[in-house]
């Protein structure tokens, strides 16, 4: 990407959502969501569970090709470039939009080559460049200071928040442009919840994030914009002051006060 | 690049798969039309004549199922016991770790070692000569691992539940186990025996030297008559026949039979399995 | 302590004599699966001692020459040894890459209900008996051979290796297949999202994180070959030499004893060294059980470290 269209590209927001509809086989699972994620912020997709946050946020990254009989209408554009168009290197993609997942899932290999995987698949062997990947997405993810001295041993010997910030650090070292994270505190104690909210905090300054949480604290607090999700459809976008405030919506506002879900 | 080796490995797989199928297709089809010509009513119900270079196989075949059922008669109860010990009493003590390890090992004794075992022990040392019960107990011991596992895993597949409530109700360990446990475990139960007699029905190593006869007039009539098997019957009459060439269609029809049956079995008790698998 | 139980939450009164009886039956059943795994090696040890007094253990190992009907007889087993390992090494090298493939392709490629027809198919094929595969090599695999290459026989190593890493293919396979089906979905799902290609992420962790697994079941297969007997006895060739080649006819350990305990007088030296060749025969799969169990002991850690 040549810095001219960088320049012109930042008035784009991050990604955007055209007419999106899902479908897993004959049951539809998103219906027409339209909507912008600005650069640099922090989204949170909110809503009761199977209210398809989950599956929007699969369809990012093109995840849920992996579902049989999985379909896709409409359009994501993310930098203004649709990413279901035909002829989309898929692999490039994932390489721009990384993933955390809901449950901390490191490869059974030593921290070290668990960071170091990404920018192995895309070729970086030279060591020291690794080695300086490696430790700059461990800082990134704030586990640097605690593993810098035990880099070769097993990732699934970490503690739970621990292995959870290592995922972190494994999707941030290929420097993607987009960070989605399902649910990525919910099989963590409240401390390792903390630490991993303040993290996220601190990533939006290099990376656009969109989390699902159904936690509406946590969006309260991590997030510069909230989607209320419900039975497929996006019942209400906006700044998150203003959707946990003055939510224009009645289902909004039931869910929020606690009425359901 | 990277997309390239993808497309050569997923192609390297498939090639792989196909000619494997191919080549096991190819190799089953030419046993079967080489056999059928063989086959008959009269092949079937037939023992062999004219120094076995006519006539059919039914001395051996019928000695093959009576070989099967003794083993089961003995590796059953002992396979059963033992998993219901594994899944219902054993702790964790020293006795069952050697238990474990033992049938561990069990399962890893070539059969010709079996063979060998038979000799010493039921042949040679407990008298019971060359016979159908030495030959019988010699495949039981080798069945018996298989028979252990899956009656454990058909015990452990019972739910708890199933068992508390049981006991709510005031029912002692044995009337559950009995009233409870085992009908529960008995299908999955029955699938492990099918499956081992899939495993025996073939063996011939084990009976070679404690019981296998080259050649008996007529069926066996007792435990302690010697006795012929399908398998062995097919590895005399290639090997060690008056005219091996000429006895070739005999030789293919049998290879075929006990194919057939072998897995007719399984297959019947791989199928029970996947549906028992299924259900839960 | 017998009524101690695992699992439940419950305890239940065990009163009746009925109780106890159970129980008891139950231990004593099981102890007939440790009394015959005892009685084998009581009765290997026993039955092989004897050879001692006719030959020397060096004797016995490293001898090379066998011919125990000779009076006095030559007892060396060193031919039959390297048959063995030769064999088992050659048919690991067809078989075991075979049925890696397959249980990779069956796990990782092949569509659903390709796997669901494939997998039950794979293990039925495990069933049939190794006296098919040893007919088969006799009947078609040796005439084939002995035409192609202009050999004196096509009763040989070869033949016998080939056959031998077919019949490994549906158990090393279906075992393999299990163990790659034990991988988490979310490792492969972590390896797609950061950009990887399929096979990238089976080679670079789904084949990883079952390598415990894979190790164990190659070796159950590689236990398998060593004692294979019937395909050995008619397709090897039966020649008690070193193998020089591919070609040659070799007679391993196994083939050795079936086809020679038959017409050996009980208590003779030959009857004594069958034995013994039995017994190595049981130690090296002993070994080999040992070595696999430490290696699950190690994959079931390395799991424990995970969620």
């Amino acid at each position: 990407m040549d810095k001219t269209q960088t320049e012109s590209d930042r008035d784009l927001p991050q990604v955007r959502t055209q007419g999106l509809n899902l479908y897993y086989g004959p049951d539809r699972v998103l219906w027409s969501l339209n909507f912008d994620i600005p650069r640099g912020c922090v989204a949170a997709f909110i809503g009761p569970s199977g209210c398809g946050k989950s599956s929007y946020l699969r369809c990012l990254n093109r995840m849920n090709d992996f579902i049989p009989g999985a379909r896709v209408e409409g359009h994501v554009l993310i930098d203004g470039a649709d990413i279901y168009a035909p002829g989309v290197d898929v692999i490039a993609l994932r390489r721009r939009v990384g993933m955390v997942f809901q449950k901390p899932n490191p490869f059974p290999m030593s921290i070290y080559e668990n960071v170091a995987y990404g920018p192995r698949l895309f070729g970086v062997k030279n060591r020291e460049a690794l080695d300086e990947t490696v430790r700059s997405s461990l800082e990134g993810a704030a586990l640097w200071s605690e593993v810098k001295d035990k880099l070769n041993t097993l990732g699934t010997g970490l503690s739970g928040g621990q292995q959870q910030r290592l995922c972190i650090a494994r999707a941030i070292a290929t420097e993607p442009e987009v960070l989605l994270m399902d649910e990525p505190t919910s099989a963590l104690d409240p401390l390792s919840t903390s630490r991993i909210e303040e993290l996220i905090r601190d990533l939006k300054s290099r990376f656009t994030v969109a989390i699902v949480t159904h936690n509406m604290q946590q969006a309260a607090r991590i997030s510069d914009y909230t989607a209320f999700f419900l039975l497929g459809e996006l019942v209400e976008y906006g700044p998150t002051s203003r959707i946990f405030t003055v939510p224009e919506d009645k289902r909004t506002e039931d869910y929020i006060t606690g009425r359901f879900g | 690049m990277r997309k390239f080796s993808d497309k050569i490995a997923t192609l390297v797989f498939w090639g792989t798969a196909l000619s494997l199928g191919a080549l096991l297709a190819g190799v089953l089809a030419f046993v079967v039309n080489r056999g059928w010509a063989a086959l008959s009513w009269e092949f079937i119900s037939e023992p062999p004549r004219d120094g076995m270079t006519a006539g059919g196989i039914w001395t051996p075949l019928v000695g093959t199922l009576e070989l099967i059922a003794v083993s089961m008669v003995a590796t059953v109860p002992v396979g059963v016991g033992t998993g219901l010990y594994f899944s219902e009493y054993a702790t964790d003590s020293f006795f069952t770790h050697v238990l474990r390890q033992s049938i561990r090992a069990l399962a890893g004794v070539p059969s010709v070692v079996f063979g060998l075992f038979g000799l010493s022990l039921f042949v040679i040392f407990l008298g019971f000569g060359s016979s159908m019960l030495s030959a019988s107990l010699t495949l039981a011991c080798l069945s018996l691992p298989l028979m252990v596992t899956a009656s454990e895993q058909a015990f452990r597949a019972v739910p708890q539940d199933y068992r508390d409530a049981s006991y709510a109700l005031g029912a002692t360990k044995w009337q559950t186990i009995r009233k409870v446990v085992l009908p529960s475990a008995a299908s999955t139960i029955i699938t492990g025996v099918i499956l081992s007699i899939g495993r025996v029905a073939g063996e011939t190593a084990p009976i070679i030297f404690t019981g296998a006869a080259f050649y008996t007039p007529g069926v066996a009539q007792s435990l302690f008559d010697e006795v012929m098997a399908l398998p062995y019957h097919v590895y005399v009459l290639a090997t060690a026949g008056t005219n091996i060439e000429a006895t070739r269609p005999l030789q293919y029809g049998a290879i075929l039979v006990l194919v057939g049956l072998v897995l007719g079995i399984s297959s019947v008790g791989v199928w029970m399995r996947t549906r028992l698998t299924r259900g839960q | 302590m017998l009524h101690t139980r695992k699992r439940g939450t419950t305890s239940p009164h065990f009163g009746g004599w009925g109780d106890r009886v159970a129980a008891r039956t139950a231990l004593s059943v099981s102890t007939v699966c440790i009394l015959i795994m005892g009685f084998i090696l009581y009765f290997l040890v026993k039955e092989s001692l004897p050879v001692l007094k006719a030959t020397t253990l060096s004797e016995l190992l490293f001898g090379m020459d066998w011919y125990p009907q000779e009076t006095p007889p030559a007892l060396g087993m060193f031919p039959l040894i390297m048959s063995s390992l030769a064999v088992t090494f050659l048919s690991s090298a067809i078989g075991l890459p075979v049925s890696l493939a397959i249980a990779v392709f069956t796990a990782e490629i092949a569509p659903r209900r390709l796997r669901n027809l494939v997998k039950p198919l794979l293990e039925l094929l495990g069933f049939i008996p190794s006296i098919v595969f040893g007919f088969l090599g006799m009947v078609v695999v040796a005439p084939w051979l002995q035409d192609r290459f202009s050999l004196l026989t096509g009763l040989n190593m070869a033949n016998a290796s080939a056959l031998l890493g077919m019949m490994m293919v549906p158990i090393v396979g279906s075992l393999a297949d299990e163990a790659l089906c034990a991988v988490p979905r979310e490792l492969r799902d972590a390896s797609y999202a950061l950009g990887a290609t399929r096979w990238e992420t089976i080679r670079r962790v789904v084949l990883p994180s079952a390598l415990p697994g894979i190790l164990s079941a190659s070796l159950l297969g590689v236990m398998r070959a060593t004692g294979e007997t019937m395909v050995m006895l008619m397709a090897a060739g039966g020649a008690a030499v070193i193998p020089r080649s591919l070609f040659d006819p070799v007679r391993p350990l196994t083939s050795t004893i079936a086809a020679e305990m038959g017409e050996t007088p009980v208590g003779s030296e030959h009857y004594h060294a069958l034995f013994f060749a039995g017994l190595i025969l049981l130690l090296i799969t002993l070994a080999i059980n040992l070595l696999s169990a430490k290696i699950e002991a190690k994959g079931f850690k390395l799991k424990g470290g995970n969620l």
